[in-house]
C-alpha cells in the first residue's frame, strides 16, 4: 500500500531541474531512515564520532542551514532526528532552547549565539 | 505535524502547472489535481495535515516532501550570506587596455570609450602586473579569466600582447588555467591580430548590432559613417579556424527592440557561434522604454525562445546566449545571495592601474576600490556594493525571483537611480518576466525529452 502512495505521489509531482532531483533524493533517504527507526530494525549506517579519517559522513544532506556542514555538526545545531548519531551534543530545542532556530537561523554566522 | 507555505511561485503548463521553489531554486511540475489542492489550500497561513480530508492529504504530503510545506515556524527560509571579501579569491579581472574608442555609439556608456576623462591607454608593463595580480591573488582556484576590454583594446595592442604573454607565462609557471577573452568592435581586425587571436586561443566577443542599416545608425565611426562594412570584411577569417568562441554582442535602442528575430538570424547567418543580445542601457533619458517598447522586446525574446524549443527538440542549439545562460542556471537550479560577482573575486582595472568593482562603473569614484599596487581594500568594496544595493533588501525580500535575480545589474540600477532619479525596481517586472519565460521554456524542454541538450547546457555552467 505505501509503495502505491509513493507511486502515486510521484505521477502527480514530477522533478524536473537537478535541485528538484536533488529534494526527492533527501526525502527518499529520510523515509527511509524513519522506516527503519520505526521498524526497530539495526539502522545500516555509522554510528559514533568522526575520526580524521572520516569526513563526517558526507554533509547535511537536508535542505536546512547549516548548509555543506557535516552531518554529525549539522544534528548538533538542529536538533535531535531519528537519525541523529550525536545525542548528547545536542542543544534541547524542545525543553530549554526553544529559541534555537531563532537565535540561531545561519549558523555558519550565528554560532556564538547559541548559550 | 502543523505545517505552513515556502515562498514559491506557480506558473501555468499544460496538463498542470510548474511550481518554483524560491530558496531552493527547484523546479517541479504537478498534475492538475495537485494544482487544484494546492490552489484550494494556499490560502490557509498554517496546516495540521492529521486534520485534512484523505484524498487531499496524500497531495498535500507530496508537496512538503518536495520542500513546499514546512513545520509551522521553522526557519525554511534560506537568508543570505554575509559574505567575508577579503576571502574570496579573484576569478576575473576585467583590463581596460584602451579608454579610447575609434567609434562613437549612440548609447556609450563609456563616453566614447574614456569614462568620463581624457582618452588614455593601459601601458604593456600595467598590463603585465595587472595579470600577475590576477594569478597571485587567485587563491586555489585552477582557472582564471582575463577579460582584454576598453574602449577599443585593438587601439593599443601592444599592451594586449603583453597582457596575453604574462598570462600564457604564469600559466604554465604557476599551473592555472588562464582564459583570455576580448571585447572588441572588430574595425581594426586584420590578418595579423586575427592569428594573434586564434593562437592564444581567444574568445572573442564582437560588438555587432544586426543588419548594416541598424548596425551603422547605432555604431558610427568617428567621422559618422558607419562601422559595418569595415567589420564584415574581416569576419570571415575571424570565424573560420577560430579555436574559442566567437559571440555577437549586440546593444539595441527601445525603438530596435522590434527587430530582435530579424538580428539575430541575420548574425546567426553570418557564422557566429553565439548571439547574445542586450536592450541597451538608459544612459539618456531617451533610451528609457515605454511599456510597448519593452512588451516589443519580449515578444521578440518569446518568438526566439519558440525557436530554441523547436530546435532543441531536434537535438540542435540555437545559439541564443541570452536563453542559454538562463536555461542553464534553471536546469542546475542555482540561486544567488548576490546579484553578481562585482567586488566578489571579479574586478576592472582601468588604464591608470585603478581598481574598480565592475568595468561598467569605471570612472565613478565611489567604486573605486583601490590600484594595482596596493591590491583592493575589502572595506572599500564593501561600501561601494553596500550603497549600490542600498534601499532595495525590502523589496527583493517579497519578490519570488529574488534567487534567481538578486537585485539585478548594478549599474542599470545606478543609472536608473542615481543619474535618472528614478525610483528603484523601474526593470524589476521586465526581469520576472524574462524569468517565467525561462521557466516555462526550461519545463517545456524536460517534458519533451531534450535531456541531451540539458545536460550541454548544465556543463557549460558547471566549468
Amino acid at each position: 500500500m505505501e509503495v502505491y502512495i509513493i507511486m502515486e505521489k510521484k505521477k502527480r509531482i514530477e522533478a524536473l531541474n537537478e535541485k528538484a532531483r536533488a529534494i526527492e533524493a533527501l526525502t527518499g533517504g529520510e523515509k527511509r531512515s524513519v522506516e527503519a527507526l520505526e521498524e526497530g530494525g539495526m539502522l545500516k549506517m555509522p554510528v559514533g564520532c568522526t575520526t580524521v579519517f572520516d569526513t563526517g559522513w558526507e554533509t547535511n544532506p537536508r535542505a536546512t542551514n547549516p548548509v555543506g556542514n557535516c552531518q554529525p555538526s549539522a544534528h548538533d545545531y538542529l536538533g535531535c532526528a531519528g537519525d541523529c548519531w550525536w545525542p548528547a551534543q545536542n542543544p534541547d530545542g524542545l525543553t530549554n532552547y526553544l529559541d534555537l532556530e531563532g537565535v540561531c537561523s545561519s549558523i555558519i554566522r550565528d554560532w556564538r549565539d547559541i548559550k | 505535524m502543523i505545517y505552513e507555505w515556502t515562498d514559491h511561485q506557480i506558473f501555468g503548463a499544460e496538463n498542470g502547472a510548474i511550481l518554483f521553489g524560491v530558496d531552493q531554486g527547484s523546479l517541479f511540475f504537478i498534475d492538475k489535481p495537485t494544482h487544484e489542492v494546492l490552489s484550494r489550500w494556499k490560502t490557509s497561513r498554517t496546516l495540521d495535515l492529521d486534520d485534512v480530508p484523505e484524498g487531499d492529504r496524500e497531495i498535500l504530503e507530496g508537496l512538503r516532501d518536495a520542500r513546499f510545506l514546512a513545520p509551522s515556524g521553522a526557519r525554511h527560509r534560506i537568508e543570505a550570506l554575509d559574505f567575508d571579501i577579503a576571502s574570496i579569491p579573484l576569478t576575473t579581472m576585467v583590463l581596460e587596455v584602451a579608454q579610447d574608442c575609434n567609434l562613437a555609439c549612440t548609447y556609450c556608456y563609456a563616453g566614447g570609450g574614456s569614462y568620463g576623462r581624457s582618452a588614455c591607454l593601459l601601458s604593456p608593463d600595467m598590463a603585465r602586473q595587472a595579470v600577475r595580480k590576477l594569478v597571485d591573488d587567485s587563491g586555489d582556484r585552477d582557472t582564471v579569466t582575463l577579460v582584454i576590454f576598453g574602449g577599443e583594446p585593438l587601439l593599443n595592442m601592444p599592451a594586449v600582447r603583453a597582457a596575453v604573454e604574462e598570462a600564457q607565462t604564469l600559466s604554465r609557471e604557476r599551473g592555472k588555467q588562464v582564459f583570455v577573452s576580448l571585447t572588441t568592435n572588430g574595425t581594426l581586425l586584420n590578418s595579423d591580430i586575427v592569428e594573434f587571436i586564434h593562437i592564444n586561443k581567444i574568445a572573442v566577443a564582437l560588438s555587432l548590432d544586426g543588419p548594416a542599416d541598424l548596425h551603422d545608425t547605432n555604431r558610427p565611426n568617428l567621422a559618422g559613417t558607419g562601422s559595418y562594412a569595415a567589420i564584415t570584411a574581416n569576419l570571415e577569417g575571424l570565424l573560420s579556424g577560430s579555436s574559442a568562441a566567437v559571440a555577437a554582442r549586440v546593444t539595441l535602442t527601445p525603438d530596435q527592440w522590434c527587430r530582435i528575430e530579424e538580428v539575430f538570424y541575420h548574425l546567426m547567418q553570418l557564422g557566429f557561434h553565439e548571439v547574445g543580445i542586450a536592450p541597451v542601457s538608459p544612459v539618456r533619458r531617451e533610451l528609457l522604454p515605454n511599456a510597448d517598447q519593452e512588451e516589443a522586446l519580449l515578444q521578440g525574446f518569446s518568438a526566439l525562445a519558440r525557436t530554441f524549443l523547436k530546435a532543441a527538440q531536434a537535438n540542435r542549439l540555437l545559439p541564443f546566449t541570452n536563453l542559454i545562460d538562463l536555461l542553464a542556471r534553471l536546469h542546475l537550479g542555482q540561486t544567488k545571495s548576490v546579484s553578481c560577482g562585482a567586488g566578489y573575486g571579479y574586478l576592472a582595472v582601468d588604464a591608470e592601474g585603478s581598481l574598480y568593482v565592475c568595468h561598467r562603473l569605471v570612472g565613478e569614484e565611489t567604486c573605486r576600490v583601490g590600484n594595482l599596487d596596493d591590491g583592493a581594500d575589502p572595506g572599500e568594496i564593501r561600501r561601494a556594493l553596500d550603497k549600490l544595493t542600498c534601499g532595495k533588501q525590502e523589496m527583493c525580500r517579497s519578490c519570488w525571483a529574488r534567487t534567481l535575480c538578486s537585485g539585478g545589474c548594478h549599474y542599470e540600477n545606478h543609472l536608473r537611480e542615481n543619474l535618472l532619479g528614478l525610483p528603484p525596481g523601474g526593470s524589476c517586472d521586465f526581469i520576472r518576466r524574462w524569468f517565467k519565460l525561462g521557466i516555462e521554456v526550461y519545463a517545456e524542454l524536460k517534458r519533451s525529452g531534450a535531456e541531451e541538450i540539458l545536460q550541454r547546457l548544465g556543463k557549460r555552467l558547471k566549468c
